[in-house]
């Protein structure tokens, strides 16, 4: 009898993984491997309606139950893989168990970058990462009345949208000298800083945290210019890492990442990796890339799962999306904003518009649109493709 | 006569254009939504087909 497929991670990768795998013609057993204690959820609306709303874990699920049951999935949850041995194609678990595997996938996502600074371990202090995080800050935030959110990313301008919608005060803490900075450029993080500040979002640029005060629960932040803020619950949303400690213990290849090929292979051809914490070469960008998106864990775990069937399914030339949903905006992003050399910009908050496209030596590299997804839609084949863009699709970002 | 409508996820904002429907994951240009397979999902939220609302946002293509 064949070895089973094992996949270790039970997230979004992991769930499109298994079914994908099953689904190409893998005939023997799958077994999904998960720390937390959940069937792989969905996690962008940790930070969005989970916050602000009414839904559990449960209705968060990205299949029930019967869809892995159908397919002849099985999780072994609340469990930790210690080891890799590549030599015996085994894996080690936390309570011994040893299991052999033919074909192992690696979907460890990230996880939150730590704030090791005094009070880090006050009540009140949250990260916001995965389901338990969500939890224990949904609960929390019910009878409070003031956030301070560290790092003006995604995770926390999301955050920030969510808990002003059930009124608390927000204040956002943010190192550089506007929030965005990694992944926008400054007319778009100018954007985004006015729709908070017209939330009544309080933005604090330049602004580090050097301590949280309070005996027991969190009282108030502690500034680099000797500023307190009151806060009686904090969030923490200074990005993440992606977890490669069992790659990088059993050899392969880790560049920012578990580094893949365009099959999603690492370099063992029995290994493959998706998601968060894979990074690859991408053939359009011509440079290596981690991407942290939905999308790419989708797009990755098909060309494993056909890789695991020695199949090949190419993902590296695919033009990365992602969204964001913050009050009545919604942000789509394609491409990768990094070394463009011209931007061409149409923006009015009062009306919600918001395009952009980027260009590197007269070449379409990303477009941003809020609320306009028709728009990016047509824009996206530009990118893709390298035609040149014509003044039709220039004049057409200025209407809506 | 193949279909032409255009629908957008509610969750992320992606539009599935019927006219040219997904060629790179086998549906043909002109699918109707209704004819899109049942165990499809949205390829930017991974939403499934029968978890969401597509809502119906224009007709005869994408023109701006």
């Amino acid at each position: 009898m064949t070895a089973p497929c094992i996949i270790i991670g039970a997230s979004h990768a992991a769930a499109q993984l298994s079914l994908n795998v099953r689904q190409q013609g893998w005939q023997g057993d799958i077994i999904v491997i998960g720390q937390e204690s959940f069937l792989p959820y969905q996690r962008p609306p940790l930070s969005k309606t989970f916050l602000s709303g009414e839904k559990t874990v449960e209705d968060l699920l990205i299949k029930p139950e019967s869809a892995y049951e159908k397919a002849n999935v099985s999780f072994r949850l609340n469990t930790q893989v210690v080891e890799i041995d590549r030599q015996n194609k085994t894996v080690t678990l936390n309570n011994g168990d040893m299991l052999e595997y033919a074909k192992l996938a690696l979907c460890t996502g990230a996880t939150a970058n730590p704030l090791p600074i005094l009070g880090a371990n006050l009540k009140g202090v949250h990260y916001l990462r995965n389901a338990h995080d969500a939890i224990a800050l949904k609960s929390d935030i019910s009878s409070k009345k003031h956030a301070v959110i560290i790092g003006g990313g995604f995770i926390g301008l999301e955050a920030a949208a969510a808990l002003r919608q059930k009124a608390m005060h927000v204040t956002i803490l943010e190192a550089q000298d506007a929030i965005l900075q990694r992944v926008v450029s400054p007319e778009v993080a100018a954007f985004f800083t006015q729709l908070h500040e017209s939330f009544g979002v309080v933005i604090r640029p330049n602004s580090i945290a050097t301590s949280f005060e309070g005996s027991e629960a969190v009282t108030a932040v502690t500034c680099n210019n000797g500023e307190k803020i009151p806060a009686d619950v904090v969030i923490i949303g200074i990005g993440v890492t992606p977890e490669t400690r069992l790659a990088e213990q059993s050899g392969l290849t880790v560049k920012n990442g578990i580094f893949v090929n365009e099959f999603a292979q690492t370099n063992d051809p029995d290994i493959v990796a998706a998601g968060d914490c894979a990074s690859y070469f991408h053939e359009i960008y011509q440079t290596d890339i981690r991407i942290e998106s939905i999308q790419n864990a989708l797009e990755q775990s098909k060309s494993a799962a056909a890789s695991m069937n020695n199949k090949q399914i190419a993902f590296s030339s695919n033009i990365p999306r992602f969204w964001s949903d913050q009050y009545d905006i919604k942000l789509q992003i394609c491409g990768v904003i990094d070394g463009y050399d011209a931007v061409e910009i149409e923006q009015d908050l009062e009306k919600r518009v918001l395009n952009a496209l980027y260009f590197r030596k007269e070449k379409l590299i990303a477009a941003i649109a809020v609320n306009n997804p028709a728009w990016l839609t047509k824009v996206q084949p530009f990118i893709k493709n390298g035609e040149p863009v014509n003044n039709e699709l220039i004049e057409s970002m200025r209407q809506k | 006569m193949s279909a032409n409508k255009v629908w957008q996820c509610i969750t992320c904002g992606w539009i599935y254009s019927e006219a040219e429907g997904l060629p790179d994951e086998d549906i043909a240009p002109g699918t109707a939504w209704e004819d899109v397979p049942e165990d499809w999902c949205c390829p930017d939220c991974g939403m499934d087909k029968s978890d969401f609302t597509m809502v119906e946002v224009g007709s005869n293509g994408l023109g701006f």
